[in-house]
């Protein structure tokens, strides 16, 4: 874990770059380029990884404001570090306007706004390699609303004692998973057969309050959209530890496959220096799936390429296929071949169409997932 | 059988009925149409005698008009032209298609001969009196004043209330129009705009003008040279129809087609004609009188001539301000900080001649005033030197403006639109045939060549312009580097020895270390500056280029002035010398670009999606 090991890469980080400047070197900050074209994908592997493209600064007229600013909030988050307080990207944004305050002579590092900060705080984590977590800099925790009647969780809090948490005994109300979930530990109180990534929020309630996890020894996941973080590495840590199958319920169309699932799978480019601990390689793709549409009668509908944001979906999807490793990959033909068929038919089909197949059963999709589980149609 | 009788109608009544079509279309169309059309006829007058035009304008309210939402606007011009004889007056105020410029393929204002009369249409139809007008011709004693007025069913004008006049020259043209309209002072249709971009291509003009609830203004002229319009040429038969054709021959009487062919036309010589013979003409067509030559002839021989090259047409007949008049009329636009003037050479557009100049200038009020830094760029079009104030996006000259890649010069500019920045860009356009999309001359249609060579000449000007700017910016750079070593050195040292606990020692070598480092930066910034400062001042010696200092050289060229304060000519100032401001010492310096744009810039392209 490279979290323990940030104020000492940090210090040496420092101490090379003051050494440069005694002998009138100019420094250079390298940082791990996150981008596609420095994505690569192994199915060995099973999720992106970086290339061995660098992000190089030399320190000179132009970049010394972009250094200092990073080496000025490099000491604000190690002072977080060394007293265990953590902030959240605005907080800091705050925090570092308040150290220019007090200080006049600060005042040149002043940010204008938050988005200013971002890049700092980004850039930092890409020259140390390590998530912002660790730098005790947290997103809010999204997504990932976590249901099951067997899931025992354990959390370790940073004073070190231990909190245990009976998923079984909360009722309908879910557990929320943190954003960085390497703190937990988890146990299975009963033999646990599958787990199911629901990707809208809603449909993941109203299965629970039909009683999913009554008939079911599963643990349901609610993605709320493009995972977070908290349900990257929740995913993973299910995976990991539990060794249990994972599968995706999401809709049918590009922007779920290429986006939503994907980074769900194998992480996304602009995370790649996290990806090994915030994807879950083994998660299947449940559905919708063209087939089911077509053996359950679903009502799909044509991609809308006046809209914007539907026409975006589609340009990326064909993007992806040209240039993200991940599609391209040998292994994963079958997803596409699926987003081709997205992309040729221009249709899309909605996770909630399952509800049409039997009006007056409110459990039908359940049973209907539960059976493609069994019979194994999925990707 | 229809059931109505079929009747014709005069000219006059077709445009009584559609003055939208030829400038009156709003209250404050009207206004401006009106102006224009009498400014316009002053000017032509005047460049046809020779005589270097004084004008006075005067526009003021004086009740309210009887149309909805409309003023009564009285609309004086006067100027000390030719004047115009009594027998002619009724022709050129109350005749439409009466002119004396029609079809001639000369570059002169006017055209058709409907402004005027269409003019005057508005004002009797809106306050039910024509137009006043007071002339004075050389050969007249004494001036005289006469009320004109339009006999719409017969297209002709006809005099009233004749009595002497007053005129403030020995000769010269006064007209004053009561009408219904309304007044707009500023922006792309108002008066001011068209007044100060008539005064830029016509440096030879002195104008005097008084507007509602403003000072009076006096634009005194920077140029005593009166320009000549050059006489027509003949047509070329290339830019003909098959029916103009045939009619041009008719003005020639009992001639051979040899002779009609080399007299009527431009470009045809004697081995043309041997060309048109060797291409399919009959050659016994040649020396036929062309009275005997039948519609079916015409029509072979008119193909034959178009199938064969010609040389393209002259371009004798189109005329330029010239770079010299130019670049001292664009001073009088306001504070200019610089600019350039490019003139190009006349050239053949869609078989017609054309002569583009384009001036580019950064204005220094402009830059003061919030908000317009950001702002597109002030267009000014010109056609024959007449300002186009409506329309714009469908104008040639602004879809060749937009078609610049400007960033290339230092301004900024969003894709496929006009460049941002306290600029002006004035582009005159002079032909004698241009080709406008609707009778009220607003806007000229844009053909791929045309827009072509606006484009040429934009990007000369661009190139000029460069120049300067890039020296600008590398002042900037070198500033902002300086700025950078004083302010950021001591903090990241220190951070990084907080980080690193190190000695005082140590911190003392990094910094001198790192003042070593950017010292050189430093040194390569300087090179650079001094690089685009030679570059910029050889540009400036080759007159590509004019940077106005601070102090203005002499009063006389400071232009556009009240009278209560920079009055620029001398005597003026004299007379309420009392009301005189003070000037600022200095000019405030050239637009900054923020650097921290620059760094937010970097920083959000490096941006990542937060998770």
């Amino acid at each position: 874990m490279r979290g323990e090991l940030i104020p000492k890469i940090s210090k040496d980080l420092c101490n090379r770059m003051l050494t440069d400047l005694e002998n009138a070197r100019r420094p250079v900050l390298e940082a791990i380029k996150c981008s596609l074209d420095n994505a690569r994908y192994s199915p060995k592997v099973g999720y992106l990884t970086p290339g061995d493209k660098k992000v190089q600064t030399e320190l000179n007229v132009s970049s010394v404001q972009k250094m200092s600013r990073a080496i000025f909030l490099l000491e604000v988050l190690l002072r977080n570090i060394d007293t265990g307080a953590v902030n959240t990207k605005r907080e800091l944004y705050y925090i570092a306007k308040g150290e220019v305050k007090h200080d006049p002579h600060l005042k040149p590092l002043d940010f204008q706004d938050q988005s200013e900060s971002d890049a700092v705080i980004d850039f930092i984590c890409e020259m140390l390699e390590c998530y912002r977590e660790d730098l005790n800099c947290y997103a809010n925790d999204r997504g990932g609303q976590t249901y099951s009647n067997q899931l025992v969780v354990t959390e370790t809090l940073p004073d070190g004692t231990k909190a245990v948490v009976d998923l079984g005994s909360l009722g309908t109300s879910p557990f929320q998973p943190k954003n960085r979930p390497q703190s937990l530990k988890l146990k299975a109180k009963k033999k646990i057969d599958f787990c199911l990534v629901v990707e809208s929020e809603g449909t993941a309630n109203t299965f629970v309050a039909n009683g999913f996890c009554k008939r079911n020894n599963a643990i349901l996941i609610g993605a709320q959209g493009v995972p977070s973080n908290a349900v990257r590495g929740w995913a993973k840590l299910i995976q990991d530890q539990l060794k249990v199958p994972i599968f995706f319920f999401g809709d049918l169309d590009a922007y779920t496959i290429q986006n939503i699932y994907r980074t769900l799978k194998a992480g996304s480019a602009a995370s790649l220096i996290r990806n090994s601990d915030f994807s879950a390689p083994d998660v299947h793709f449940l559905g919708v799936l063209p087939e089911d549409i077509k053996k359950y009668d679903l009502s799909d509908y044509p991609v809308k390429e006046s809209d914007v944001s539907e026409a975006r979906a589609l340009k990326k999807a064909a993007d992806a296929l040209k240039n993200d490793p991940f599609f391209q990959d040998k292994r994963n033909k079958q997803l596409s071949k699926l987003l081709e068929w997205l992309l040729k038919n221009k249709r899309r089909c909605e996770q909630q169409a399952f509800f049409m197949v039997d009006p007056r059963d409110p459990t039908m999709p359940e049973k209907i997932i539960v059976e493609k589980i069994k019979k194994g149609i999925y990707l | 059988m229809a059931k109505d009788k079929i009747t014709s109608s005069s000219t006059a009544e077709y445009f009584s009925k559609n003055l939208q079509q030829v400038g009156f279309s709003s209250p404050t169309k009207a206004v401006l149409t009106t102006l224009k059309e009498a400014v316009d006829n002053s000017l032509d007058a005047c460049e046809e005698e020779e005589i270097l035009p004084e004008i006075s304008v005067q526009i003021e309210k004086v009740g309210a008009g009887t149309l909805k939402n409309t003023d009564l606007i009285r609309i004086k011009v006067e100027d000390n032209g030719p004047g115009l004889s009594l027998d002619d007056v009724p022709k050129v105020f109350g005749e439409y298609l009466a002119s004396s410029k029609f079809g001639r393929g000369r570059c002169s204002r006017g055209q058709q001969g409907i402004g005027i009369s269409a003019a005057t249409t508005w004002a009797q139809l809106t306050s039910a009196k024509g137009v006043t007008v007071t002339t004075k011709t050389k050969s007249m004693r004494q001036a005289v004043q006469v009320q004109v007025a339009v006999d719409i069913k017969h297209n002709k004008g006809v005099l009233k209330d004749k009595k002497e006049g007053k005129l403030k020259s020995g000769h010269g043209l006064s007209v004053e129009f009561l009408i219904d309209g309304r007044i707009q002072l500023q922006g792309e249709g108002g008066l001011i705009t068209y007044l100060n971009g008539t005064a830029l291509v016509n440096p030879h003009l002195t104008l005097h003008y008084l507007l509602p609830e403003q000072k009076q203004v006096t634009v005194p002229r920077v140029s005593t040279e009166c320009p000549s319009v050059p006489p027509a040429t003949e047509p070329h038969p290339h830019t003909m129809k098959l029916g103009e054709f045939i009619a041009h021959s008719h003005l020639f009487g009992r001639i051979n087609l040899k002779a009609w062919l080399k007299k009527g036309f431009s470009r045809i010589s004697d081995n043309s004609i041997a060309e048109f013979v060797k291409n399919g003409m009959d050659k016994k067509l040649v020396d036929t009188s062309v009275d005997k030559i039948s519609e079916s002839h015409f029509k072979d021989i008119f193909s034959v001539i178009h199938k064969t090259e010609l040389m393209a047409p002259s371009t004798k007949s189109v005329m330029t301000i010239g770079e010299e008049s130019f670049s001292k009329s664009v001073r009088r636009l306001g504070e200019v900080d610089f600019f350039s003037v490019v003139t190009r050479k006349p050239t053949i557009c869609d078989y017609k001649p054309v002569a583009v100049e384009v001036a580019v200038a950064r204005l220094k009020n402009l830059q003061k005033s919030e908000g317009q830094e950001d702002g597109p760029v002030q267009v000014l079009r010109f056609a024959n030197r007449v300002p186009l104030q409506f329309d714009k996006s469908a104008c040639a000259i602004v879809k060749a403006i937009e078609s610049v890649n400007w960033r290339a010069y230092g301004l900024p500019q969003p894709k496929d639109s006009l460049p941002v920045g306290p600029y002006v860009i004035a582009v005159s356009m002079v032909s004698p045939f241009i080709k406008f999309k609707n009778a009220s001359k607003e806007t000229i249609d844009a053909s791929d060549e045309l827009v072509e060579e606006l484009r040429r000449t934009l990007i000369q000007a661009g190139q000029r312009l460069s120049r300067h700017i890039k020296k600008e910016h590398r002042e900037q750079d070198l500033e902002n580097k300086l700025r950078y070593i004083e302010q950021f050195c001591p903090i990241l040292v220190d951070c990084l020895c907080r980080i690193t606990e190190a000695p005082d020692k140590r911190k003392k070598k990094a910094t001198e270390g790192l003042e070593k480092i950017l010292g050189r930066d430093l040194s390569v910034a300087k090179k650079e500056l001094k690089e685009a400062d030679i570059a910029a001042k050889d540009a400036a010696a080759k007159g590509k280029i004019q940077i106005i200092k601070d102090e203005p050289e002499s009063p006389a060229e400071e232009g556009i002035a009240e009278d209560s304060d920079e009055v620029v000519e001398p005597k003026e100032s004299k007379e309420k010398g009392g009301a005189k401001k003070a000037k600022s010492p200095k000019a405030p310096k050239a637009a900054k670009k923020p650097t921290a744009k620059a760094a937010a810039k970097s920083s959000a392209s490096k941006e990542k999606s937060a998770s």
